[in-house]
């Protein structure tokens, strides 16, 4: 900041002086996605706001004007099949989100700390299938988890159950949404939380083993607190997505394991009821808000790591 | 001595790794494996060799037709949400930025809210306009999603630009104009082609904002293959070209790494 001050104080050509003196800065740049993103984004969630409170309706012959008969009927107290929904659908985000952070942390641990030269390479082969297709990846499953699919034939072929017997919890259940959510998310969960390890000082390993920690202890006591941040921000990185998840459920997902997102779906295409569905849709946003004021302060410190070693 | 694992340590977190590397190959593989399987059904044991679902697949006009809007809209969406990102992420490296936590948070916004959410608001958007679903809202959609990943890509190599290049140019006499497109620009060149890349991934894999904004029979490559999907006649050709697809983009994962890595270590020593 100095050094600019000084070179504009010795500045002297009129043209530099012109350009320099009004110096209003290049934040004005950021005007044109500011306005893109408030009609493509900001606009729509208000929009969706007013439909939740019946200000605006497209269903022909009912008036509107400010309502919470729809918010009313969704929220608890009082039975309500769609909140089950969102019950169901947070546990499998909860479930999905530890399992998937527990599972990547020897990935990320073993890529920092034991391959070491190689990490890189091995960093992308794990990555890699994060870039392709989502949805041909839950197809894939599905034609793995499928009552006539790969794995149940193959328990036939071997004859461990009886020909057309298939196991009735591998496809259209829990297991099959949660799998293939943690399929999904496994690698690119692996990636913030490599990143904290990198950052660790191995000398600090070295230093309490040299006072006498074992390996277990020196994990427990210094690497794991250490990578913290670099947990919860993985963990978040997978609740947040996941919370407004519907297609994996939509291919392998059964009455029982059907998410809040394929609720909030069905209002908009099956049984057109837009009023009803905004207030899913609210909802879901208001849960996330209060998901990322919890946890939003680890993704900002995990993002300054992130920036420092990149 | 390694400090963070012992001999069996390491080898125990080496067989997890290749578990891992393997339960995320073999759905892919599977898949793959099938789409060359003579049968309308995939289950063992195999029916045999065949290459006929990749034939069909190939000549089925309604297939190719998402394939390549997918690949328009994907590209148109590389090229907008890049472009939109490099002036915004210029704007951000503006040292006086007004409101600059309401303008990051509103770039950023996209990344957490729902797709299904944005998808019905702009569902709701188009509805409000009295316009009918259509293939340049789903680009809009696209782009708003993607830009965010494009910042982020773009903005920290603008960061870390010494400022006084730049400034150096215009003291020699270059304008603005002229200092970022012969400076800035070339410096910033392997971060722009992975914002397009990543941009282009996204759409061109984006199903839920394209279900619900495609107009009917205009599906997109994503909206064809999960109807298809569900389609016993059609899904043989879903396996034969969603393979081609996942190896085509393994392929270009691969290679956009290490040109980045190239292109960064002669940026490093240059």
């Amino acid at each position: 900041m100095t050094l600019r001050a000084e070179t504009t104080a010795v500045e002297s050509s009129p043209r530099a002086l012109l350009d320099r003196l009004p110096s209003p800065g290049r934040g004005w740049l950021t005007l044109p996605a500011i306005c893109f993103l408030l009609s493509v984004l900001v606009v729509p969630l208000v929009l969706v706001g007013l439909y939740s409170v019946n200000l605006l309706t497209n269903l022909v012959g009912v008036p509107t004007g400010f309502s919470l008969v729809n918010w009313d009927d969704f929220l608890p107290p009082g039975e309500n099949v769609f909140w089950d929904r969102f019950r169901t659908s947070m546990l499998i985000t909860l479930l999905v989100s530890v399992l998937a952070v527990a599972a990547a942390y020897p990935l990320a641990y073993f890529l920092s700390f034991v391959a070491r030269r190689r990490r890189y390479t091995l960093l992308l082969l794990i990555l890699a299938p994060f870039f392709t297709s989502y949805l041909l990846r839950v197809i894939a499953w599905k034609v793995m988890l499928a009552n006539n699919g790969v794995i149940n034939s193959a328990l036939w072929e071997l004859g461990l159950r009886d020909h057309g017997d298939g196991l009735s919890w591998l496809i259209y259940s829990w297991f099959s949404v949660s799998l293939v959510l943690l399929y999904s998310w496994v690698p690119f969960v692996a990636l913030p939380i490599y990143v904290v390890l990198e950052n660790v000082d191995t000398r600090l390993l070295e230093a309490a083993q040299d006072l006498g920690a074992g390996r277990l202890a020196t994990f427990w006591r210094v690497t794991l607190p250490l990578s913290l941040p670099g947990v919860i921000a993985a963990f978040v990185f997978v609740l947040i997505p996941t919370t407004g998840e519907f297609i994996a459920p939509l291919l392998v997902g059964g009455p029982e394991s059907y998410m809040f997102g394929n609720a909030i779906q069905s209002f908009f295409s099956e049984t057109p009821n837009w009023n009803y569905g905004a207030v899913l849709a609210v909802w879901l946003i208001a849960v996330v808000l209060v998901l990322l004021l919890l946890f939003g302060r680890f993704l900002g410190r995990d993002l300054r790591q992130g920036r420092a070693t990149a | 001595m390694n400090a963070a694992a012992s001999k069996a340590g390491r080898l125990a977190l080496g067989g997890y790794f290749a578990l891992m590397a393997i339960f995320l190959y073999v759905p892919l593989a599977v898949m793959t494996v099938f789409a060359f399987d003579d049968s309308h059904i995939q289950t063992l044991p195999w029916s045999g060799f065949t290459t006929r679902w990749f034939h069909a697949a190939f000549s089925n006009g309604d297939l190719i037709a998402a394939l390549q809007r997918s690949a328009s809209i994907g590209l148109a969406t590389a090229a907008g949400s890049t472009l939109l990102a490099i002036i915004t992420a210029l704007g951000m490296t503006s040292r006086r930025l007004a409101f600059r936590g309401l303008i990051t948070a509103l770039v950023l916004l996209p990344l957490v809210i729902p797709y299904i959410v944005l998808a019905v608001g702009l569902l709701i958007l188009l509805n409000w306009l009295g316009l009918h679903q259509a293939l340049w809202a789903v680009l809009l959609g696209h782009v708003g999603v993607s830009m965010p990943y494009c910042v982020l890509i773009i903005l920290p190599r603008l960061r870390t630009l010494d400022e006084a290049i730049f400034d150096a140019a215009r003291d020699l006499g270059a304008g603005p104009w002229s200092a970022f497109r012969r400076v800035t620009l070339p410096l910033t060149v392997p971060a722009i082609v992975s914002s397009a890349i990543i941009a282009f991934t996204i759409s061109f894999d984006e199903y839920a904002i394209a279900s619900f904004l495609v107009p009917a029979g205009q599906e997109t490559f994503p909206v064809y293959v999960y109807s298809g999907s569900r389609t016993p006649a059609l899904e043989p050709q879903i396996l034969a070209l969603g393979s081609v697809v996942v190896a085509v983009s393994l392929v270009l994962v691969t290679l956009a790494e290490v040109v980045r890595k190239r292109a960064e270590r002669r940026l490093a020593t240059a």
